[in-house]
Order: C-alpha cells, then sequence, then structure tokens
C-alpha cells in the first residue's frame, strides 16, 4: 500500500499589509509497487514507434530494438499494444481488427509482438494525431484498464496543419500518459514537448541510434514501477483568497495553474499521473487578504488525493508581522525554485530567439540562463548551456553564441531545460 | 461611527460579526445574554482525552464534534484550521468555559505568549441563585510536564472532593470551622492525588500547580489557597477584598511590611513557595471565611488576571465598569475579564471564574 507523505518549506511571515503567500511543498511516496499489480485495476501500455519514409535504416534498426527491448520490460499480465506511425496509425500488434485492441502480456504475446515489430518497413508521411487517436481508441477498447501509459518515438517534424495536433492532445489529454522521445534532430522539440507536457509525460532527444534501446528500456521500467495509477494536487485556499500559480517545480518545471478543475468552492485540483516511489516538489503562491499584525491564519491546504481520497497534506500558513527580521527572508527552497523557473524560460525564449535570428535576444537570455545555473548549482543546465554558448562572465551572465553548433546539442538544451536541481536540505 | 464591543470595549469593525480582540460575538443588536457557542457544552474536555493525547504526543487529534469557526463561523477542519477562512482555531484546551448554573461561570485562556493553557478551573453550582457554588482555579507550572494534565486533572478532582457540600450543624462555631477547614485540607489532598496519578513517577520535572477553591453556601464564603491563584470578594457597594493570601516571594515582603505594589514588582515577587504535585512542600492551604452581607461578585482566579489588577479596589474598578458596560452576566463579565488581561499584554494563562451573589442582577443594586 503506498503512502504518501508531504512537507511544506516557507517562510509564513508577511510584513504589514502584505498579501502574497509563497510555499514548496514535497509530495512523496513510497510503496507504490508495481503497475497494475496493487488490485486497483489494470495497466496499460502502448508502444507507439514512427515508421515514416525518413527513418533510416540506422535509426529504423535502433527503433526495432529499442521497442522490442520495451516489451521485455512490460510485466507480465500487463495489457498492451504496439503502433506503428506514419501520415497513418497502424496496429501492428495484436493482430485484431474487432473487439479489444489490447491482449496480456505473455512470454508467447511478447514474443508475437517482438515478431511484429521485426517487420517495420519505414513508408509515407508523419501524423501524430493519428497515433495518439488511435492509442486511445486502443485503451477504450479495454475498460480494464486504468493505467494508461504511452511511449512515443518520432524522427521527424509532424506533417499535418496544427490544429490537427492540438485537437488531439486535448482529446488525450487526461485520458492517457504519453512520454515522448525524438530520434536525430529533424524533429521539433516544441510541438514533441507539447505532446509530453499535456500527456504529464517526458520528452527527450535520442541523438545516437544506439541510445535508443536503452532510453526505451529505461521509460518503460520507469512507468512499470508506478503502481500508483493516478493522482491528484489539490490546493485549498481560503474564500476570497487567489491562486497565483501552482506549478510542479522538481524534478521537472511543469506549470499547473491552468489545468485545475474545481473540487468544491474553494479547492482546486491539478493532475499529477501516476507515482513511483518518488518525491516532487510544487511551488503554490496564494495571494491572500493582509491582515492585522500578530494574525496568523491558513493560506492554503496543499493536499494529494488518490481516488478522490487525500492521502497527504500540508499547511501553507501567513503570519503578519513588523518584525523585519522574520519578514524579510525569503525561504531558501522557494528561492531557489524561483531561480529554477526561471532558468527553463531564459534557455527555451533564447533558444526561440536564436532560431528565429535573433541573436541579440539569444544573447541576453542565454547569458541569463547561464548565470541562474550557476546560481542554483544546475550543473547538468551549465554544461548543456556551455556546448551552445562562449561563457565570458558567469557570474554576469555574459555570453557569446557559438559560431558553429552541434544541432543535437542545442535540442538537448531545449529538452532537458525544464530539469530541475534540488538545493540540499 | 463604529460600534464598541460589548464584552471588552474595543471598537469593532464595520458589519464585524465577532469582536477582533476577544473573539465575542456581535450581533446586529448586541446584548450581555448574547454570547457564543460553548464548545465545553457541546464536547466537554475530560481529562482521559488529555491523558491519551499526551500519551500519543502533541498534536494526536482528539475527535470531537466540528465545531465553529471563531472568525466566520464556518466549520472547522480536522486540522485544527477554518475550512472556510482559514483562521486558526483555539485548541479546546485553549480556551474553554463552564456555566454550571446562571450565576456562576468561568473562564480559562491561554493568554498571548504562552504555547500552551496550564491553568485549569473546576466549577459547580446549584440552580438557585446564591444557594451553593464551588470555584475551583489551578495554575499548572510551566517549568513543569504536562502541568495542563495535572491542573485540570486537580480542578476536576477538588470540585467533585466538594460535590457534598461542607459540614453543617456542627455545633458551635469553632467545631464547625475546623470541621470545614478538613473537608477544604481534604479537597486540597484529593486535589493533589490526582495530579500525582497523571505524573510519570520518573518525569524529571514533575507537575505541579497552584490552587484557589472558593465556596460560596447561602452568605458563607470559604477559601482555602495554596501558591499564587486568588480569591477576591467584589462587592456591588463597599470595598472590594482580597480574600486569600498569597504563598509567594511577594507575599514574604509584604509580611516583612513592604507594601503591595513594591513587593510585587521586586525580584522573586513571582516565585511561589507552596504548591501541589509530587514535590509539594505540604498540603496544608491557607483557609478565609468571609460573611457574604450584601450583593455583590465572588472571583477566584489565576495571576494570569491579577498580574495587571492586584489590587483590590482597582480590581474592583475593573468589574464596575465591565458590569457598566453590559457585562452583566457571569460569564459575561469573566469573558470581559479575561478580554482586559489579553488586552494588558495576556503574558499568562488567565483564568476568571465568578459567582453572583445576593441578587440576580447586579445593575439593579
Amino acid at each position: 500500500m503506498a503512502e504518501f507523505s508531504a512537507t511544506v518549506f516557507q517562510n509564513e511571515y508577511l510584513p504589514d499589509g502584505g498579501t502574497d503567500v509563497n510555499a514548496i511543498v514535497t509530495v512523496s511516496c513510497a510503496g507504490a509497487g508495481t503497475a497494475g499489480q496493487t488490485g486497483a485495476g489494470a495497466a496499460g501500455e502502448i508502444i507507439i514507434v514512427d515508421t515514416s519514409g525518413s527513418m533510416g535504416p540506422m535509426t529504423m534498426r535502433a527503433a526495432k530494438e529499442a521497442a522490442s527491448a520495451a516489451l521485455s520490460e512490460i510485466v507480465d499480465g500487463t495489457w498492451f499494444a504496439v503502433i506503428a506511425g506514419s501520415h497513418q496509425a497502424m496496429l501492428a500488434y495484436p493482430n485484431v481488427s474487432s473487439g479489444p485492441g489490447m491482449v496480456r502480456m505473455d512470454a508467447s504475446t511478447r514474443a508475437a509482438a517482438q515478431q511484429a515489430v521485426s517487420n517495420f518497413v519505414g513508408s509515407g508521411g508523419t501524423a501524430i494525431s493519428t497515433w495518439l487517436d488511435l492509442a486511445g481508441r486502443l485503451f477504450a477498447s479495454v475498460p480494464q484498464v486504468t493505467q494508461r501509459h504511452a511511449i512515443l518515438l518520432t524522427d521527424g517534424e509532424n506533417r499535418e496543419s496544427d490544429h490537427m495536433l492540438t485537437e488531439a492532445i486535448q482529446r488525450a489529454t487526461g485520458y492517457f500518459q504519453c512520454d515522448c522521445r525524438g530520434a536525430g534532430t529533424d524533429w521539433q522539440v516544441g510541438e514533441v514537448r507539447r505532446i509530453a507536457q499535456a500527456l504529464l509525460g517526458t520528452v527527450d532527444i535520442i541523438p545516437e541510434p544506439e541510445e535508443m534501446e536503452q532510453q526505451f528500456r529505461a521509460m518503460m521500467q520507469a512507468s512499470m514501477a508506478r503502481g500508483v495509477a493516478d493522482a491528484q494536487l489539490r490546493v485549498w485556499t481560503p474564500q476570497g483568497a487567489q491562486v497565483l500559480f501552482v506549478r510542479q517545480v522538481s524534478p521537472t518545471v511543469e506549470d499547473l495553474t491552468a489545468r485545475r478543475t474545481e473540487v468544491n468552492a474553494l479547492t482546486g485540483a491539478y493532475p499529477t499521473g501516476a507515482w513511483a516511489d518518488e518525491s516532487r516538489d510544487y511551488h503554490v503562491a496564494i495571494r491572500v487578504a493582509a491582515r492585522a499584525i500578530g494574525q496568523e491564519q491558513l493560506a492554503a491546504r496543499v493536499q494529494l488525493a488518490v481516488d478522490d481520497q487525500v492521502v497527504t497534506q500540508a499547511l501553507v500558513k501567513a503570519t503578519w508581522s513588523n518584525n523585519t527580521d522574520l519578514t524579510a527572508g525569503i525561504d531558501e527552497q522557494v528561492a531557489h525554485y524561483t531561480g529554477q523557473t526561471e532558468l527553463a524560460a531564459a534557455i527555451q525564449e533564447g533558444l526561440a530567439a536564436k532560431a528565429s535570428g535573433d541573436d541579440a535576444t539569444a544573447t541576453t537570455k542565454l547569458g541569463r540562463a547561464v548565470q541562474l545555473a550557476a546560481a542554483t548549482g544546475n550543473a547538468e543546465a551549465t554544461t548543456k548551456l556551455r556546448k551552445v554558448v562562449d561563457v565570458v562572465d558567469e557570474r554576469e551572465g555574459t555570453v557569446q553564441l557559438k559560431a558553429a553548433i552541434n544541432k543535437a546539442d542545442e535540442m538537448a538544451l531545449d529538452t532537458a531545460s525544464t530539469k530541475t536541481t534540488r538545493v540540499k536540505r | 461611527m463604529s460600534a464598541a464591543c460589548p464584552a471588552c470595549g474595543e471598537p469593532l469593525e464595520d458589519g464585524a460579526s465577532f469582536c477582533e480582540a476577544c473573539g465575542s460575538q456581535v450581533g446586529a443588536a448586541p446584548t450581555a445574554a448574547d454570547v457564543r457557542p460553548e464548545p465545553t457544552d457541546e464536547a466537554p474536555l475530560t481529562v482521559d482525552d488529555l491523558i491519551v493525547s499526551t500519551a500519543l504526543g502533541r498534536g494526536a487529534a482528539r475527535q470531537h464534534a466540528p465545531r465553529p469557526c471563531v472568525a466566520c463561523g464556518g466549520t472547522v477542519g480536522a486540522d485544527g484550521w477554518c475550512e472556510t477562512c482559514g483562521a486558526k482555531q483555539p485548541k479546546e484546551r485553549d480556551h474553554f468555559r463552564e456555566t454550571p448554573a446562571p450565576w456562576v461561570a468561568g473562564v480559562c485562556d491561554r493568554g498571548l505568549v504562552h504555547e500552551d493553557n496550564e491553568d485549569a478551573m473546576a466549577l459547580s453550582a446549584e440552580p438557585a441563585p446564591g444557594s451553593r457554588a464551588v470555584l475551583v482555579v489551578l495554575d499548572g507550572v510551566s517549568s513543569s510536564v504536562d502541568s495542563d494534565v495535572a491542573s485540570l486533572a486537580g480542578a476536576r478532582a477538588a470540585r467533585d472532593a466538594l460535590a457534598t457540600g461542607l459540614p453543617q450543624g456542627a455545633g458551635t462555631p469553632e467545631a464547625r470551622q475546623a470541621a470545614v477547614a478538613r473537608t477544604l485540607a481534604d479537597t486540597v489532598a484529593a486535589a493533589n492525588a490526582a495530579i500525582v496519578d497523571t505524573t510519570d513517577p520518573d518525569s524529571p520535572h514533575p507537575a505541579s500547580a497552584t490552587f484557589a477553591c472558593a465556596v460560596v453556601e447561602g452568605a458563607d464564603l470559604w477559601v482555602a489557597t495554596i501558591g499564587d491563584s486568588r480569591v477576591y470578594w467584589v462587592p456591588d457597594d463597599g470595598e472590594p477584598l482580597l480574600v486569600s493570601t498569597d504563598d509567594s516571594g511577594a507575599q514574604l515582603q509584604i509580611d516583612a511590611g513592604v507594601d503591595r505594589e513594591t513587593a510585587e514588582h521586586g525580584p522573586h515577587a513571582h516565585t511561589i513557595t507552596k504548591w501541589l504535585g509530587v514535590d509539594a512542600p505540604d498540603l496544608v492551604p491557607r483557609t478565609a471565611y468571609v460573611a457574604l452581607d450584601r450583593p455583590g461578585w465572588v472571583l477566584a482566579c489565576s495571576d494570569g488576571l491579577w498580574n495587571y489588577v492586584s489590587e483590590p479596589i482597582a480590581l474592583g474598578d475593573r468589574v464596575s465598569s465591565l458590569v457598566a458596560g453590559g457585562a452583566t452576566t457571569p460569564l459575561d463579565l469573566a469573558l470581559g475579564l479575561v478580554a482586559f488581561a489579553n488586552a494588558s499584554g495576556g503574558h499568562d494563562n488567565i483564568t476568571a471564574t465568578l459567582a453572583r451573589v445576593g441578587d440576580t442582577d447586579p445593575t439593579t443594586a
């Protein structure tokens, strides 16, 4: 049985007239178990592999091996299917044309699926909306599957009008989760990140074919470790208060503010997807009405709910004080993650500016990113940034764009931009 | 023009349902009788609750019926905060009230500075005004462990020991006085036994408490005290009287001829020389008797109140002004005295218990 706990980090002291309360809430899960094995419903996995004509022979061979490796990581008993994606989506396995579009994993279905994968041939275009829609239909064909997860591999830009993909993402949002990987450098980070963020998944680049198998194996292992099928972050605020934002800030920055659904007039729910044994940090900012010096009040209850049951709660408080020693300090966690969030934005905005030819903005933004990465101790971001810019002065954030940049390095910086580091506690 | 709180006199915000200063409910037409919900009536606090919660460690939630938020009247969550406005709620041990009869009431409050409320009280009364009442106040010593549990257990044991009334018809006044003194000594012993019962024998800082009890039987007031909790007699007409005598550093000074004002602000003024508990020096209370020959108030209180109005005349003035301000019931007057102590700083736990004697309406006196 999974056990959750929540801890709050904040400076609860507000100055006279202060209204904005910031807090980091760490939610931890232990004893999650294995996907589909906790009695709360079955798990389903769908592997979606790009089989468009752009897939070169090396990439295709690697993709087959990677999909095969992922299949071997799926725990017996899990419902699964394999989709071959091009300008249309094809159900590569199981070989059915009606009824349930998924089968349960065992030695023989695994072997048959791996056989089907080995027969992949690259041809046709890329219409990712059709891949997502087929995945949704396959999950829907097996009602007992309540934990739905897909892995999506693409190597190229989506070749359909933008609204097609947008609508397909909307149909899938809240229904299944999807981790996305891009092979090579001909795909669009922004496009694939949009899918992954909406579907509560990760995004990364696989620059070299030989890295693909390991990445697929790791993604599937991570998914199988998520024994808690779904959970909601809930934020209660007092009457008259305003939620300024709710962000996941670790392990990655994901702004959840706009994804609120109402539980009751004072409580909003934000999706968090499935949980393994892990901990995640959330940054909540609440605006409350200022009260008199010495007054203390609750600014938020931050809860995690599984199956509509609150399993853990942290209290975010506000105390008004005229002692500036108390009110002046910003909590270390809040400051750290505020910096990390700005870092993610600076990287993405800098790379977008660079792509549009605005080198001046790109230099400023990436310079700020270098400064923030150093200040918040994000070594991975620092390493990746240094492949894209020459650093003149790290503390001042002075940089120059490199004359020649490896495209894969630039994309890796982009996909990793939302990854955060934790501050030592 | 803004209205003033009938309980404590602080100005009210426009449209306020509750006083920001003392928490009193103030309706559209506030009256002295208009008191807010009394948590202790709905969900009596028991010593067992406290002992169990202490055994589980501080913060272990006691299951009680939901109570209304002190700020907005909304529902209070199991976490101790309002589910509507987020206001922090006092723990029930931090603020409780008793009104055993309309003419007898008390308020026991944490104050503003201390983390816990180690004061305790226990009251009982016959329904007929002025007939028979017992007021018991104990002030747990903060430097000892679980004094909040011990003081409440001791207060209730003392009240229960006096359930059957003081000895009557013992012949001569001297014989009766001796019989009453024995009963009061037994009461102290019962309170002490209850405190010892709640104390971990291995505790490095065993619980200890002061003791004050006032027994009103018709026109008789009997008082027994140990430590520096006090009993005052505040007649409507005539000079107020400090009935009890402290066992304290200040009292030693007073006995040596120093005036009260100087003694009570000198070094060690608040050091008590006697107390209840495992390490009590002895269990012999100081006793006193007053003939209640006119209408007035009997007040038993802790030093959290009298620190701000020690002199009987000052206390009498405070009572008079609260009564004149509309606090004519014992509960309203007790609330007013507690609000006054909090407004003066609330540096200690505050307990004020009152019996109204002589008539039922002090405003007609």
